[in-house]
């Protein structure tokens, strides 16, 4: 069959806009699928990276806003293979409440962050202040950046769950780009709060850290069979879990943009069967002719299919590619300035590239079908009877 | 020894809508292998039609249609387009050459049918090209050959799997008096010297001293055949 291909890449040639056009088209829409197709891959490793798989985290059962007494914090610490537990409870602080900078706040217990976000790498020292310092407070270092604030800085948090407004010093950063949180003591918080009659006797989630990754699974049933029956349930899950719940609404971002590929992607399987119905209608007479020297149905479509297909895979090439170099580009960059962040995330994986190139071929069959079928079956004599 | 063509009672039918036109009515024929045959006839006169059913581009709607001894109403489509690529060479009025490819690659493409080699094909493209007297224009695109030219590789793709038949539709329709003699000549020739039976639907009165026998077609009736051929042939040769 190879013997047929230089009269396909002849016949491609012919029109060079017309081809270069459709090819452009396929290879932007396939250039497209391929980085969408990155995304599942890439927002499970973004999850990889912030979660670790000897932490959990343990909230009400009826949802994250509702609180859990803070009780159980002692309980559950004292579970065997329990090595700590920290609590956060969300303070709701605004920077500048007027220009709605905020950022999520938590009160929480100093002593025992070292042993639970012992991978978040804290500086000794600063963790050190963070105890000794009554109104310390940790920050992430992306909320840093954008506050330019720096360590030593006081900061006032004007609270808009509790009714008090709180300065505090910066006495550490947590050393990741992409950290937004801001760490205060929770003691400082009870305190306040009992100032004006009220306190912090609740919490609103338990961040557990686990000695073995094996313990994980039967450690979350047991904490949940602990507080069964209970005024307030706990749900336990694991860090992984959890963010995969604050990715969820991305995930339906994805379809949605799916959907939208999917649409786009059937956009062009129009515009290039529009495409090859005309290549295939300007040469109606040729295909006659050919007909006429003895080239079979079967061969005639096959010829007129692969046409299509060879745009088509070239196209998906080129699109591929785009995306290849574009993610590497991303990734490198990425590595050079943390604050592109997950985007360096997205990776082209061969199978991805693989799997659109096929797509590619699928556009360029499924586009050349109905317009070669019909070429292939016309009638001989009277396709020649048009034109000679 | 049979005729190379039997065409038996041949009728052929198309509808237009709700009219039935009569394209062919009973038409019998035979062409002998060798024999340079004209049809002429007015226009509608079902001259292409009697072309495209004895070269097995179209099918009779009665009658039968032989050529070298198959009967092709039994032949399928795939069947039918493998006897052409074995059996018939075409020329047609505007040459109707492939205008991307050379007039080398153009005459190839028959032979791409067959099981040849490149290198192969290749050459035989070239010698189908010498015979036509287009050898040093091997390499040059439809689109910078003169018309007459066009025609030489039309004749040239024609021949150049060897068959036994060629047929032509109006082959001097498109040409200037001088290139129409030129491949009138060309057509002779091949009958006379390489044994091809010539079939050539033609309203050019020139092409009478060139073939062997003319048939007349009127309203898709035969009128005569046979009664020419011999007065025909000796001026032709």
């Amino acid at each position: 069959m190879t013997k047929y291909l230089p009269f396909v890449w002849k016949n491609l040639t012919r029109n060079k806009l017309r081809s270069l056009l459709t090819c452009a088209a396929v290879a932007l829409a396939i250039a497209l699928v391929c980085l969408l197709m990155t995304m599942p891959a890439g927002l499970r490793a973004i999850v990889d990276t912030f979660a670790n798989n000897t932490r959990i985290s343990v909230h009400n059962e009826a949802g994250l806003v509702y609180p859990l007494p803070y009780a159980y914090i002692q309980k559950i610490r004292a579970l065997p293979g329990v090595t700590g537990a920290v609590s956060w409870t969300w303070f709701g602080g605004v920077f500048e409440i007027e220009k709605g900078v905020t950022f999520p706040n938590f009160a929480v217990e100093p002593e025992h962050i070292p042993v639970v976000f012992d991978d978040y790498e804290i500086d000794p020292k600063q963790l050190e202040d963070f105890r000794r310092y009554r109104d310390g407070a940790i920050v992430g270092r992306a909320t840093l950046e954008r506050n330019h604030w720096k360590i030593g800085d006081l900061v006032t948090l004007r609270g808009t769950v509790f009714p008090i407004d709180l300065s505090f010093r910066i006495v550490g950063e947590i050393p990741n780009q992409r950290a937004p949180h801001f760490w205060m003591n929770r003691e400082y918080v009870d305190q306040a709060l009992r100032a004006i009659g009220s306190s912090l006797d609740f919490l609103g989630i338990v961040w557990v850290r686990v000695d073995d990754p094996q313990r994980v699974e039967p450690l979350m049933r047991e904490i949940d069979a602990m507080f069964a029956n209970s005024e307030a349930e706990t749900a336990s899950e694991t860090e992984q879990a959890y963010f995969k719940n604050f990715f969820s609404f991305l995930q339906g971002l994805v379809v949605v943009i799916l959907i939208v590929t999917g649409l786009v992607t059937l956009c062009i399987v129009f515009i290039a069967a529009n495409t090859a119905s005309m290549a295939v209608r300007e040469r109606v007479g040729e295909i006659a002719v050919l007909r006429a020297l003895g080239f079979g149905k079967r061969l005639v479509f096959g010829m007129l299919l692969a046409e299509g297909m060879l745009l088509s895979a070239i196209g998906g090439a080129g699109g591929a590619l785009l995306a290849l170099v574009l993610t590497d580009l991303i990734r490198s960059q990425a590595a050079l300035a943390p604050q592109m962040g997950p985007l360096g995330n997205f990776i082209v994986t061969p199978t991805i590239f693989v799997q659109t190139l096929f797509l590619a071929l699928f556009i360029g069959m499924l586009s050349g079908l109905v317009p070669s079928f019909g070429a292939a079956r016309r009638s001989v004599s009277e396709a020649l009877r048009e034109v000679v | 020894m049979a005729a190379l063509i039997q065409i038996s009672d041949v009728s052929r039918l198309y509808r237009r809508g709700a009219d039935e036109v009569h394209a062919l009515e009973h038409v019998s024929l035979e062409i002998e292998s060798g024999v340079f045959a004209a049809l002429m006839g007015p226009s509608g006169s079902g001259k292409s039609t009697l072309l495209n059913l004895l070269a097995g581009l179209d099918r009779p709607s009665a009658g039968s249609v032989t050529v070298a001894g198959t009967r092709l109403s039994e032949l399928s489509d795939d069947e039918l387009a493998a006897f052409r690529a074995r059996h018939i060479g075409f020329v047609f009025q505007f040459f109707n050459l492939i205008p991307v490819l050379s007039a080398r690659a153009n005459v190839e493409l028959p032979l791409l049918l067959t099981h040849l080699k490149k290198a192969e094909r290749r050459q035989r493209a070239l010698t189908a090209l010498g015979i036509v007297g287009l050898g040093e224009r091997a390499e040059h695109k439809p689109s910078e050959l003169s018309g007459g030219e066009q025609q030489r590789v039309a004749i040239a793709r024609a021949i150049v799997s060897d068959p036994e038949i060629v047929v032509a539709d109006e082959p001097t329709g498109d040409l200037d008096a001088k290139n129409a003699v030129e491949i009138l000549k060309l057509l002779r020739e091949l009958a006379s010297g390489f044994a091809k039976t010539i079939v050539m639907v033609t309203h050019d009165p020139r092409a009478e001293p060139y073939v062997d026998v003319i048939h007349h077609l009127d309203k898709g009736v035969l009128v005569d055949g046979e009664s020419e051929k011999s007065a025909r042939r000796g001026q032709a040769r």
